[in-house]
This record gives structure tokens, sequence and C-alpha cells, in this order.
């Protein structure tokens, strides 16, 4: 909609200029003589454009986290009355029945259906008293769990064993599992966005020796509860929630959080049809009282965040956008004052008052245009940046590390923007311009 | 005082000029205004306290914390077990409840989170609940004394009010979520807390939460509600200062008492950062983008503004060197009528805002973890002046030194 919006923007643009017979050239003229106002002018609308353009882009970064996020065909079921993962509490018996229901996909005999432990684990950093909250799944088999999300590893990494642990001598040959007795190091597949909050903090000499300086990579460890825990793979997740999880053996979460029930079983259906379906039987199953969800519906139930901040930046935008209109006003309407006699001129070599009208709303136009998109363009370069943030909805919510997104609809949006307040800004001073009579603009 | 009327003077001769760059000024300083609004509460809710800590004890190693009910009594004591061991001097429990009042539609606004705590505590461990404004206090002591008379009372706050659309005294059934799914409880509303902090909050009576637990095997074929062993979710303990904080929190901490889920001791406004800390680097964004980007913005305006002015105004800058103005007081001259403007639009933008969002909205609702409500501190009635004087300052400090420097010779050569 957005695009449509700017492409009938620049068509009439184009038409303005095709018919209108205006003096351009007189007004580029101007602008470049009187280069140091409209530089300044022009760079108001920079440092406007530039900050929505970021702001847009990590809405959009949020958005697309929680649309990205889930697979049409999964059927996600959590205990009755939980809004939220977390605060699911699903036994052992429940699930062995329902991954059994006609319509969860079969392989090799086994349904696919994955038995996951999601907890938020608080990890102390800085010593004792600063923490951050980290996002754990235990999984019972990470292949299967991987198949369910639609996920895999980057390159170099592996799943973790069946013990889920490895001893800590063992760290060094990496590619062979351990069996020793006493076991040091829990084995975790991670996340990229969690691997870069993990590595915040690290010392010069730490980074020294890092496979990776932006994050965490195989073969690195951190501490959580009070235990190493050894990264064999790195998750291959990004614009998803669930690159912000680390994922380990089930039975370990389970005994060191104290977690020892199931939160989540998300089931593999045909498709999204065969998914409503499950879904539908699910909400009337008798035998457990659970809380079955499209895991596609209730990933996009998070994004009620996104909704609170685009109507955070919609009301900055506007409020900000008045400022960039009065700053346009002002630049505008000393350029007409100063050219009053010029305008003259131009009427008596027969320039119509609608032709003066469009010249100087065209003169607004170019200066909002410059600006903007030098704003856009500062702005562009936060795509790609990471950033911590909150999504939830309807009593549910993940910390997740997003990816800010500039793309075109936030490029076109900007430019629109800058359009629009160079287009009000323009007219009346346009207006100031198109009233006065020849005769008295000579004098 | 003739000086300062030349200026206003000036100032008053380009009206439209003028209301523009003002309007610009009071628009930014607005968004400013907010923007240092939100960072001052954040800082504030973060700030440590040197004396009357109030520490909080939760589950240590994850969230939601669950620990056992057993644990009320060791936390109150700060497991304090030698004569030499520091007690806290208050203690207040917090149980979890989230209940809604339509279990077929799941929406925020039907949602309640609620905590089951001691009534009386309410006044003495929460925080900015013990200073409040005389008449403020009064109500708050007599709707605790209600919620202690009545056992199935509640204090809502003012979100709730709006949401469920009822009045103290009114009655409303919510059905338990989530850790309180199958405790359905029947409330009656006593009171509200105050405006601000507390908006989105419930409280009730600890016996009435208690009760309901214990009912609950009766109805449900003997089980235990799962979340009976371990319903505590955390405690506030008050201390006198930092050192009682230190020692209290590793009695807590070594107890042989609290080791299965081991606990967590920290200070009330460490527990509000690490809440914060995945809104990092939003905060950091609006800190360090948000608001230099307006600062920028009404600098290039003024200085804009006061370019185009001065440039208009050579000749008359000249005249006023030739009739014996130094150069210096030609820059004065430029630099006061920007000032004038920049601190007066600063000043008339922090007053409309402090009394539109305190007074006409009753506050700003934009929920920052558990924050909900922001209000604009009486600090940016001084805010807003400086910053719409700072940057007028910096704006015209370039187009004033080319007024300084006008040579009365030139001008006139020009004009012959």
């Amino acid at each position: 909609m957005v695009l449509n919006l700017l492409a009938v923007a620049a068509a009439l643009l184009v038409l303005l200029v095709g018919i209108g017979r205006v003096p351009l050239g007189y007004n580029l003229r101007n602008l470049t003589i009187r280069w140091k106002t409209t530089v300044m002018t022009a760079l108001a609308f920079t440092a406007v454009i530039a900050l929505l353009t970021v702001m847009m882009a990590f809405v959009n970064g949020m958005t697309r986290l929680t649309e990205e996020t889930g697979q049409p065909g999964n059927v996600m079921v959590l205990s009755d009355g939980a809004t939220d993962e977390i605060l699911s509490n699903l036994t052992i018996g429940d699930l062995s029945e329902i991954e059994n229901q006609p319509g969860v996909l079969r392989a090799g005999g086994r349904p696919m259906a994955s038995r996951e432990t999601y907890l938020v684990a608080t990890q102390s950093v800085d010593g004792h008293l600063a923490r951050r909250y980290l996002q754990v799944r235990g999984v019972e088999d990470p292949q299967l769990t991987a198949f369910v999300h639609g996920l895999d590893l980057l390159p170099g990494g592996r799943w973790f064993s069946d013990a889920g642990v490895q001893d800590g001598a063992a760290k060094d040959r990496f590619a062979a599992d351990s069996t020793s007795a006493q076991p040091s190091l829990i084995q975790a597949v991670i996340g990229e966005g969690v691997a870069r909050e993990l590595a915040r903090g690290r010392t010069a000499e730490q980074l020294v020796g890092a496979k990776n300086r932006q994050r965490l990579d195989v073969g690195d460890t951190f501490t959580l509860r009070d235990r190493t825990w050894l990264i064999v793979g790195i998750l291959n997740s990004g614009g998803m929630t669930f690159n912000s999880e680390i994922w380990a053996k089930r039975s370990l979460v389970a005994s060191l959080f104290g977690k020892d029930t199931y939160t989540t079983l998300v089931l593999r259906t045909e498709d999204a049809e065969a998914a409503q379906k499950l879904k539908d039987f699910l909400k009337d199953y008798k035998k457990a009282a659970v809380s079955p969800h499209l895991e596609t519906d209730y990933y996009k139930n998070l994004s009620e965040t996104s909704a609170q901040f685009s109507w955070a930046i919609g009301f900055l935008a506007i409020v900000m956008s008045i400022g960039g209109v009065f700053g346009v006003m002002n630049t505008m309407f000393a350029a007409v004052s100063q050219r009053i006699g010029d305008i003259g001129v131009l009427r008596i070599l027969g320039f119509a008052r609608w032709q003066i009208l469009v010249s100087f709303l065209l003169e607004s136009l170019v200066i909002a245009l410059v600006g903007g998109l030098l704003g856009c363009a500062l702005g562009s370069l936060s795509n790609g940046w990471t950033a911590t943030s909150i999504v939830g909805g309807h009593g549910g919510g993940k910390s997740v590390v997003l990816q800010l997104i500039v793309d075109a609809p936030v490029i076109a949006t900007g430019i629109l923007l800058t359009l629009t307040m160079g287009l009000i800004g323009g007219l009346l001073p346009s207006l100031a311009a198109m009233r006065l009579k020849p005769l008295d603009a000579m004098k | 005082m003739k000086y300062f009327r030349l200026i206003v003077r000036n100032v008053a001769r380009n009206p439209l000029r003028s209301l523009l760059t003002s309007l610009v000024t009071i628009v930014l300083v607005f968004v400013v205004t907010m923007v240092w609004s939100v960072l001052w509460l954040l800082d504030l809710v973060t700030a440590e306290r040197s004396e009357n800590f109030t520490a909080m004890v939760a589950e240590r190693w994850s969230v939601p914390s669950r620990m056992p009910y057993a644990y009320a009594g060791p936390v109150s004591r700060g497991a304090a077990r030698g004569p030499d061991d520091v007690v806290p001097k208050d203690s207040m429990t917090w149980q979890f409840y989230v209940g809604t009042l339509d279990p077929e539609k799941l929406t925020r606004e039907n949602l309640v989170f609620a905590i089951a705590c001691e009534p009386e505590k309410i006044e003495t461990m929460m925080d900015g609940l013990n200073d409040l404004p005389a008449d403020q206090q009064n109500q708050l002591h007599e709707d605790i004394a209600k919620l202690k008379a009545n056992r199935r009372g509640i204090i809502l706050g003012h979100n709730h009010l709006r949401a469920i659309n009822k009045q103290v005294g009114e009655r409303f059934k919510l059905t338990g979520m989530s850790i309180s799914k199958g405790l359905d409880l029947e409330f009656e509303i006593v009171g509200a807390f105050p405006a601000g902090r507390y908006d989105t909050m419930a409280a009730f009576n600890r016996d009435y939460y208690v009760d309901s637990m214990d009912a609950y095997p009766r109805t449900h074929n003997g089980q235990k509600h799962p979340w009976s062993e371990r319903n505590l979710s955390l405690m506030l303990l008050r201390v006198k200062d930092s050192q009682d904080f230190t020692r209290v929190a590793g009695q807590l901490e070594r107890s042989p008492e609290l080791t299965s889920p081991a606990v967590r001791c920290e200070t009330m406004s460490s527990g509000i950062s690490a809440m914060l800390e995945p809104y990092r680097d939003l905060i950091w964004g609006v800190r360090w983008l948000l608001a230099p980007a307006c600062l920028a913005t009404i600098l290039l305006v003024i200085a804009n503004a006061i370019s185009i002015s001065v440039r208009e105004r050579r000749r008359e800058l000249a005249v006023l060197k030739v009739l014996g103005f130094w150069p210096y007081q030609v820059l004065i001259l430029v630099l006061g009528e920007s000032l004038l403007l920049g601190i007066g639009a600063g000043f008339i933008s922090a007053g409309l805002t402090y009394a539109g969002i305190n007074w006409g909205l009753g506050g700003v609702s934009f929920p920052v973890g558990f924050l909900d409500r922001f209000f604009v501190p009486p600090g940016a009635l001084w805010w807003g002046p400086a910053v719409g004087g700072v940057a007028a300052l910096l704006g015209s400090l370039l187009p004033a030194w080319t007024a300084r420097n006008i040579k009365a010779a030139e001008v006139f050569a020009k004009v012959a």
C-alpha cells in the first residue's frame, strides 16, 4: 500500500513538472544559491527521517519475527488455561495419548511430535548482582525437534548427544562423544541471537582467542546455573524466536531448574488444514485438559508488542513531522519574501498563478526529498543491527534478539512522509507567492 | 532593560517567522520532555537507595519464581540462625494469581494479574505507597483496613478498574488461568491503588488464596493443585542499609533450609534492572538516538531562522554599528533574540506537556516491563527551557558571529 501511495506521489510530481511548464531551473538555481538555508532545512528532514527509518526497521524486525516463527502444519499443545509456554504444565501421560492421535505425521513408526520443557533461566553476569534472562528449551531428541520446527544447524555444528553431556577433557576432542562417568560439560545448541548476547562483555583476552568476535561459536562455553555449557551447534534460526533460545537435553534441564513436567508438545501434521483439524479435535479432547494452538497463531499473538511500538512510532512520526513542516514553512516563507521581485517578473513573463504555486511547491518538495533520501540512506545503515526486546501479547511474552530490517516499504514510508511534510510545509508559502499581484511585486 | 526591549521588539517584528520557529521548538521539546520523563522514571526505579533497602527474594535459577510456601518463615527472618545474624525489619509474601473475567475471550483487558499478600504489608512494604500525599495515604489506609476485614476483598489498580468497568464496592468473578488454573475466585472491590506505578496491580488477602488452594483437591478428585507445593512467588524484605542487605543476602543464599530450590536475594532496584534488561537496546535508542535527533532538529531549525533573519537585516545591523553599537553588542542582540525564542518556547512546551499529561490525561500509558503509566516530573519545567535555550544558543552562534562581523562600509557600498 505504501509503495502504491509512493508511486502515485511520484506520478503526480512528474505530471506537475511535465504539464506545468514551471521554471524548474530557476527554482533549483535558487536552492543552490541559498545553499546554507537549503542544506540546514534538508538536514532537519534528514534527522527526522533517519530516526523514523530506524524505528520502523525495529518494528519491522519485531513483526517479521512473530510472523515467520511457526510452521503452518504444526499444532502446539499447552496445558489447559496456559497463555504462555512458560506457564504450561503437561504430564507425560497426556503427551503419549495425544501424540498418537490421527493426523499427527509419523516417520519410522514414530510420531513427529516434539516434547519440550521451556523455561526462562537467570544467569549472573558481571559478578553477583547483575543478571540476565535466558530462554532454555529442554528437548528429548534435538533432531526430531528441529525437524518439527523446520530448523537446522549452521555448518560446523552438530546436535547434542543422547546423554547431553560430555567430559570436560573431551572438549578438545570435540568431534567425539564422551562416555566419561563424570560429565562436566552440558552440551547445548543455541540460536545466533543468544550467541551474540552471551558474547557481550567478553574481555580483550577472550576476544584474542575467539573463533568468532561477534558471537559465541561451536566449541565455546558459557556458565549457567553454576554449570559449564559447551556449544556444540548454532541454530540456523535467523528471523525466528528460536534464534534467542538455548536447547539442551530435557532431562538435564528438568533436574537443573527443577521443572519436571513438560510445557509444550508440538505436533507436525500434513499441512495447515490438517493442523486446523487436529486443533479442533484437541479442543474438545476429554482425556486431558489441554489448550491447542496453531503454532503460527501462537507466535502471531505475540505481535501485540509490535502493535504497541507501531502506535508509539506513528505518534512520534506525526509529532516530529509537525516540527519538520514548520521548519520548511519557515524556509519557504523566507524564500518567498526574498524573491517577491522575481515573482513579479515571472508573472509578467506570462507564468500563470498556479505555475508560481507549483514552482514554489516543487522547491519545497525538492528540499524535503533531498533531506528525506539522505535520512533514508542514513537510517538504512541500521539494517541488520540486532536489538534485544520483548515480544508478547494475550498474557504471554518472550525476550528476543531481533534484527532491524530496512526494506522497500520502510524506505517508501520514509519518502512518502518526507514528501508529505514538504508538501504541507510548502503549501502556505506557495499560496502566498501565488497571490502576489505582478505590479505590487515589482514595486 | 532597554536592550531587552530591543530584543523583544526584534523578535516581534517578523511574527510569522518567530511563531514558526517557536512552534518547531515547542513540538520537539515536547518529544524530548516525554522521552526524558520515561528515562527519568526508569533511572529512578533502578537507582540504588542508601538506606531503608527493599530486598527481593525469589527462586534463584528460573523464572517465574516458584518457592515452597514453607520458605516464608525462614526468609522473613533473613535465615538468621545466630545472635550475630541480621534480621530484616519487615517482610511481605507475594503469591501470583492470574485470572480472566471471560475464559471464552482471552484479551489483555480481560486478564487480571494479582498478588495474594498480607494486607497490612501493602502500606509498609511496597515502594511508593508509604510516602503518598496525606489524602491518598488516608484513603489507602482505609482500603487496607477493609481488605483485612473482608477475606474476599481486592484492591485494584486503575487500569483494571477501567478494563472491567466496575466501581469500588462492586463484585466480580475471576476464572483462574495458567498458574492459577482451577482457582476461580469471587472478589469485592474494596479500594483502588493510587494512580501511577500500581495501575496494573491488584492485591488481595493471602488467606483467601491459601484457602482456595487447600479446597482444590475437594473438586479435583483429591488431586493437589499443580502449583500447591511451590506457590510462593517472591518475598520482599526491608533492611536498614546496604551493609545489612549484604549480610542478609549472604545468610539467605547460604541457608541449608533454602536449597531446593535455591534462592536469590537482590535489591529491588537490581531486580527491576534485570526485568528491564530485555529493553536495554530500546532504552539506549530512546536515550541516544531519539532525544539527540530531536535536539539536532531544533538546533537546525533555529539556526536556519536566525541565519535568514541576519541575512535580511544586514543593513539594519550595519546601521546599528554606525550608531555606535560594539560588535559584542550586536552578537548579544542576535543571541538574545534566539535565546528568547528558545527559552520561551521551551518553557511553554514543558508547561503544556506537564499540565496536559499529568492533569489532563492522568499520565500516559506505555507499558515497559512492569511499568505502565508515565507522568511528567516537575523537573521538566526547567528541562524544557534549558533544552530550548541550549539548542537556540548553539544554533545561533554562527549567525550571531556573522552579524558581529558585518562591516558597515561594505554593506553601504553594496547599497550604493
